[in-house]
């Protein structure tokens, strides 16, 4: 019986083009015990690890999604005849992260941070829908505010917005450049 | 000359004033919570000044950073009758905003990292539709793509002065089941051809809004080889099916 749920979620996962969440899967399968349909899922993810197999199931924003396995961008490139996917431009992330940390944040915010206008970047982002705007803020001349999507923590392959980067790993990176620097000026 | 044009390059590099602060503060291996501003001014401006000509739209930005370098440093020049206690660093704003952009960026690494090691993982999101696949050869053409081939060609026949004068009106409705009436007897229409065809500006007009409107539904879908190539519109088939030769 528990072996049958385990494939009926398998199924539920593959045929989802977004991240399916537990909320869902559980909507789905309201017959069964919360705990049951939990046990399932762990199991699942658990054969997916264990077996060799070229597709995994990877969770990302806040649910779970069927992937290739990273080893295989070679061939899967080939394929489809792609020289390598499209990235987002240095400008467009670090505007990202700026909101990101910050959210929720105004063009001007925004702008700020960086000293340099967002206006620009701010659209393509909107475009590709890695923000949105949720409302105005209440100050003078009601500026619109934005927020990350969960596009952009599937894009990233986030589960949760508490998964970016902490100040930790960044105050890390700080110190490696630092490190680099007084490297490279004890070798002068 | 030649060095001008070196930095010109250069300062496309930064992303903007902060960026290029904060590359000059590593240069100078200077503290961050201690600058000199004298030297960091002096060099701030010499990077500027190595450009010949000011684009406003995106140097306004280097400049007004190169503002407030100038203004720290004109407050800390001056003397004070009495120096008050805890008195604020001028230098306080911009140390704030320098270490606040060096988190930014140092989170936009990281979150690049994360970018590539996602961009290998294929999902069944991101995977070509049946059409692309089949016809690899054609790209979907954009509304400005369309617009530009539309307004160009206009302006080809208005140069030939023709006029008439018609009673008759386009309606949307009409020429759009022309254009599928079309589609159905031919595979394809040629974007150019179709429009030259057209006997007066209204007549063409409305067409292009018929096309814009199928095109809108996803009935029809406009593609071409490569840029400059002719413009083709066809059916939109999501189940493509094409028969192997």
């Amino acid at each position: 019986m528990k072996n049958r749920l385990k494939e009926v979620i398998e199924s539920l996962i593959f045929i989802s083009l977004e991240p399916l969440t537990l909320e869902k899967i559980k909507n789905v399968l309201q017959e069964y015990p919360e705990e049951e349909v939990e046990l399932a899922i762990k199991e699942l993810l658990e054969s997916y690890v264990t077996n060799e197999r070229g597709i995994q199931i990877i969770q990302s924003a806040g649910g779970y999604l069927f992937s290739t396995s990273p080893e295989h961008d070679l061939w899967i490139k080939r394929l489809f005849k792609m020289e390598r996917k499209a990235k987002l431009s240095s400008a467009a992330l670090e505007t990202l992260s700026a909101i990101a940390y910050h959210q929720p944040a105004t063009l001007a915010e925004i702008s700020a941070m960086r000293g340099v206008d967002s206006t620009h970047t701010l659209k393509t982002l909107l475009q590709k829908k890695l923000i949105k705007i949720v409302g105005r803020k209440k100050s003078p001349g009601s500026p619109l505010i934005y927020r990350t999507t969960d596009k952009f923590l599937a894009y990233f392959g986030l589960t949760d917005i508490k998964d970016l980067p902490s100040p930790e790993e960044i105050s890390k990176i700080l110190e490696k450049e630092k490190d680099i620097e007084e490297e490279e000026s004890s070798v002068h | 000359m030649d060095a001008s044009a070196i930095y010109q390059v250069k300062l496309e590099v930064f992303e903007g004033p902060l960026d290029l602060l904060l590359f000059l503060i590593k240069k100078k291996k200077i503290d961050i919570n201690d600058i000199p501003m004298a030297t960091i001014t002096k060099e701030y401006l010499e990077y500027l000044n190595h450009k010949e000509k000011i684009n406003l739209d995106r140097e306004a930005e280097f400049l007004l950073i190169a503002s407030l370098l100038i203004y720290i440093k004109s407050q800390m020049l001056l003397p004070r009758e009495k120096v008050l206690d805890e008195e604020k660093d001028p230098r306080q704003i911009l140390v704030d905003q320098l270490l606040d952009y060096q988190k930014i960026k140092a989170a936009s690494l990281l979150l690049r990292k994360k970018e590539e090691d996602e961009l290998q993982k294929w999902k069944r999101t991101a995977l070509p539709s049946q059409f692309q696949e089949e016809e690899t050869d054609f790209m979907e053409v954009s509304l400005f793509d369309l617009a530009e081939s539309f307004f160009s060609l206009m302006q080809k026949k208005e140069k030939k002065k023709i006029r008439t004068i018609k009673g008759k009106e386009f309606s949307l409705e009409e020429k759009m089941k022309e254009i599928m009436a079309i589609l159905k007897g031919n595979l394809f229409i040629d974007f150019l051809d179709y429009f030259s065809q057209q006997e007066s500006f209204e007549e063409a007009f409305v067409s292009f809004l018929s096309l814009l409107e199928l095109i809108k539904s996803r009935i029809v879908i406009a593609t071409q080889k490569g840029p400059f190539q002719p413009i083709k519109v066809m059916i939109r088939q999501e189940a493509y099916v094409k028969r192997k030769p």
